[in-house]
């Protein structure tokens, strides 16, 4: 009798490995490191979850795993996700620097003609103290650079007439539930570009703001100085209304959450 | 006598049926070992869109498809198709959506449905 709908933790050894790699590329990509351990715990693995990756890429690199540049990458994914988190395995020594033995960094070197930088002007100089013009103290004011407090936790669609277009932004506290208001979200597209802040609607939640977009656009959101923009430009595509079959312009929910 | 017998049986019958329910139910056998190629679909979906993000980040279309065939499906580049629309028709996380498509166009499989999704550096 073939069993079906096994979960990862059934999975033979050999499978569970390449679900490990899966993971670590998977973090590579995303940084998502709660995804990532949720991952690792449905493996169910013995011990520490994170320490078993160190392990698992310590015996991949001690194979021929890694004698392909995509074996090599994948392994130093799993490095970069168990090292971050403060475990060492054998990889380490195995694989030195894996990850910048396969990053490609192109630097344009500047082909200009260099030009010749112009000779000081000579600026006369007050004959005496009393003709000269007393100049202001220029007092420089340090300026903090911007602090990213929040970051993108989910950007997810919806199809509805009675919100169609729009770009639904949360922002919330560490705790993911709790709005905050007044914070501000820009919203960027060819030619333009638009900043409103949250709270202005209560009675949908404290954090919420929300803005139209014009069909066949493409937007990028983020939290100017807050936040990095979202990876994705949000597309205002159509799409059908599943309850009452009519077109509407798709609707995005972005998810806004404090780093702290 | 008979009242002896009596209650043995009944006694057996009660204990087969109380270790009927521990072993079948309340503490059945886990099955381990098991091939991917079983695993649910919540956890195979999860699978595809985890080398797709590999593949987002490396390009490497060989390696994408030597991973994928743990999973043993008949045709990789319908399993990404199917897995990626299924998605978009389910409104899953957009970082998703934009891995499976990027994956399953990578694969020749890019459909109308899949567009949007495209990422913003891939667009026409």
């Amino acid at each position: 009798m073939e069993t079906v709908d096994v979960a990862p933790y059934q999975l033979s050894q050999m499978d569970k490995q390449q679900f490990m790699v899966a993971i670590g590329l998977a973090y590579a990509q995303d940084s998502d490191l709660d995804r990532a351990v949720n991952r690792l715990v449905a493996l169910r693995l013995p011990g520490d979850p994170i320490q078993a990756m160190a392990d698992t890429a310590c015996e991949l690199a001690r194979t021929g795993y890694v004698n392909s540049s995509s074996g090599l990458r994948a392994v130093g994914a799993m490095m970069t996700f168990y090292q971050g988190q403060g475990r060492t395995g054998c990889a380490d020594t195995l694989i030195t620097a894996a990850g910048a033995a396969t990053q490609v960094v192109d630097i344009q070197l500047p082909t200009n003609t260099p030009t010749v930088t112009p000779a000081a002007t000579k600026t006369a100089t007050p004959e005496s103290a009393a003709l000269a013009t007393a100049t202001p103290v220029a007092v420089v004011v340090p300026t903090a650079a911007p602090q990213i407090t929040y970051e993108a936790i989910s950007v997810n669609t919806a199809c509805g007439l009675a919100d169609s277009g729009q770009i639904q932004v949360f922002v919330y506290e560490i705790n993911g539930a709790t709005g905050i208001p007044a914070q501000p979200i820009r919203v960027r597209w060819n030619g333009g570009e638009s900043t409103f802040y949250t709270g202005l609607k209560p009675e949908r939640d404290p954090g919420y703001a929300d803005f139209t977009m014009e069909e066949n656009i493409n937007y990028i959101v983020d939290m100017p100085g807050l936040a990095e923009p979202i990876q994705t430009a949000l597309s205002a595509v159509p799409c059908t209304d599943p309850t009452t079959g009519e077109r509407a312009i798709t609707t995005y929910r972005v998810i806004f959450r404090a780093l702290s | 006598m008979i009242r002896f017998l009596g209650s043995f049986i009944l006694a057996l019958i009660v204990a087969v049926a109380v270790g009927l329910y521990l072993g079948w139910v309340q503490f059945p056998r886990e099955q381990v070992d098991r091939p991917a190629s079983v695993l649910a679909t919540t956890f195979s979906d999860d699978y595809t869109v985890m080398i797709a993000q590999g593949y987002l980040l490396d390009r490497d279309i060989t390696g994408a498809l030597e991973r994928l065939r743990l999973l043993q499906v008949e045709n990789i580049p319908a399993h990404v198709q199917e897995v990626a629309e299924r998605f978009i028709t389910n409104s899953r996380e957009v970082r998703d959506l934009q891995a499976l498509v990027t994956l399953s166009e990578g694969l020749g499989r890019l459909t109308p449905i899949m567009e949007p999704y495209r990422p913003v550096n891939q667009g026409a």
